[in-house]
């Protein structure tokens, strides 16, 4: 029996999330058994003239991970897409941009000043920047294009499945990789992970009072956070309420509340903006003065909001 | 710049905006002027939304303080519009684009007085910036998000 092809691909990515398929453990060993792995660049020797080579669709499923920033992870996308039945996001990044999304802030411009001129630590008196092309001893050496923004896979290429998470947690992995083999996967265009909200199956939720009421909001290091009370209740900001379950709540289980690395909850494009309407409704002021004060407490509020998200927010960048 | 004209956006509640004039015929005076049932329903989203699809500013009219229908809608919108003002303001869009005037006017007519006093400020500080990369993300893709 010929075994369906997988192949296994990083972009902007940190590696995590090829981590998390090595941390399915001995499962992996059945995986490798099952498919035929054709493409992973963090841990086997292929090369992608290989893929290129392929017929369309030959490859039964690609797990893209990480986000889009340059013309050679635009390349690669493409080429995956091209060469696959199925495409999976894996991943914040891919999924939703990721924290690298917060570049969006920013412009292309200012990241390179800063860094190849403007850091402490650079020494560059001829101020070189990089260069698409340039010449050295009569050849052309080629770099890929740095692109003005930050993208999520699928402001690239048409995905057929997503797997949120920074990075997914290895039972989910596990779930999809072997929906896939099994052929029980659900509607394309889903997202792998339960449609409800984390609070919804968050062991804290019994300690959160009938009627949550914020006079002050503190910062995970500035308090000693109580284990096992809602954070929401203490005064710290916990993304719960706006992000999809499905992490097994590995940062409240270390006394850290949600970042929100899940993404928005099924039916919502925009978790940011839905958190400030749930963050508002929960601040409890009288006065503008007080709900000011309150607001004000709130360092750096898009970062909070949409520390992996901002990619695909109807924000999405910042303005001029 | 003397042909700009921004576009206002106005959200005012039914209960005490303009609910003894024909909604109709108010509407004729006033551009993108949008009557709902209490203030309190305005979600974050379609603020941010309503700056990304071109308005320039938003008007929210709501009920006096302690008059909400609904106890605490105007409440809980202005809780909410200085949050976002803050949100907003860090990604470039300044926090006079968005104003919320607490008051009653049965017949509405003082509505498109306020639009065109928030006009006038916007002229001031000229066209909100957009991000410009709305067309980038193919339409199957935000569906598939479950965005509209």
């Amino acid at each position: 029996m010929v075994k369906p092809k997988v192949a296994i691909c990083w972009l902007g990515a940190c590696g995590g999330c090829d981590e998390a398929v090595v941390d399915i453990n001995e499962v992996l060993l059945r995986v490798a058994d099952a498919v035929d792995l054709i493409l992973w660049p963090v841990a086997l020797d292929f090369k992608y003239d290989s893929v290129k080579d392929m017929k369309d669709g030959e490859i039964v499923l690609s797990v893209v991970n990480g986000h889009v920033r340059n013309s050679e992870q635009e390349e690669i996308a493409k080429l995956l897409r091209g060469k696959s039945q199925l495409v999976l996001a894996f991943g914040a990044c891919a999924c939703l941009g990721g924290t690298p999304g917060l570049a969006n802030l920013t412009t292309k411009e200012d990241i390179f000043n800063w860094v190849y001129c403007d850091a402490p630590t650079v020494v560059n008196p001829k101020g070189n920047y990089p260069q698409t092309s340039s010449r050295v001893n009569g050849k052309e050496l080629t770099l890929p294009e740095f692109y003005d923004r930050v993208y999520a896979l699928n402001n690239i290429i048409p995905v057929d499945y997503y797997l949120p998470g920074c990075p997914p947690p290895p039972y989910s992995v596990m779930y999809a990789v072997s929906a896939v083999l099994e052929n029980k996967l659900p509607l394309k265009g889903s997202t792998l992970a339960p449609q409800r909200a984390l609070c919804d199956t968050c062991k804290r939720n019994k300690s959160k009072p009938d009627r949550l009421a914020i006079k002050e909001i503190k910062r995970i290091h500035e308090v000693e956070a109580a284990p096992d009370i809602c954070f929401l209740a203490q005064g710290i900001i916990c993304l719960g309420p706006a992000t999809r379950d499905g992490c097994g709540e590995s940062c409240i289980n270390i006394n850290i509340p949600c970042r929100g690395c899940f993404g928005p909850v099924e039916g919502v494009a925009d978790s940011g903006a839905k958190f400030v309407s749930a963050l508002a409704s929960i601040l409890d002021a009288q006065s503008e003065e007080d709900i000011a004060r309150i607001v004000d407490q709130i360092i750096d509020p898009v970062g909070y909001l949409y520390r992996f998200s901002l990619p695909v927010s109807i924000l999405r960048k910042r303005r001029g | 710049m003397s042909q700009y004209k921004p576009k206002v956006v106005c959200f005012s509640c039914k209960f005490g905006w303009g609910y003894l004039t024909d909604e109709d015929t108010l509407s004729n005076k006033i551009e993108n002027w949008i009557p709902i049932i209490c203030t309190g329903k305005i979600d974050a989203t379609h603020m941010i939304e309503a700056f990304e699809e071109g308005a320039d500013g938003i008007l929210i009219l709501g009920c006096p303080e302690g008059d909400c229908h609904y106890q605490d809608g105007n409440y809980e919108v202005k809780k909410r519009v200085y949050l976002l003002r803050r949100l907003l303001e860090s990604i470039g869009i300044e926090k006079e684009r968005i104003r919320i005037e607490l008051s009653i006017d049965p017949k509405g007519r003082g509505i498109p007085q306020l639009v065109k006093e928030m006009s006038k400020e916007l002229t001031k500080l000229g066209p909100s910036k957009r991000s410009a990369v709305a067309e980038e993300m193919p339409k199957e893709a935000i569906k598939a998000r479950g965005g509209k």
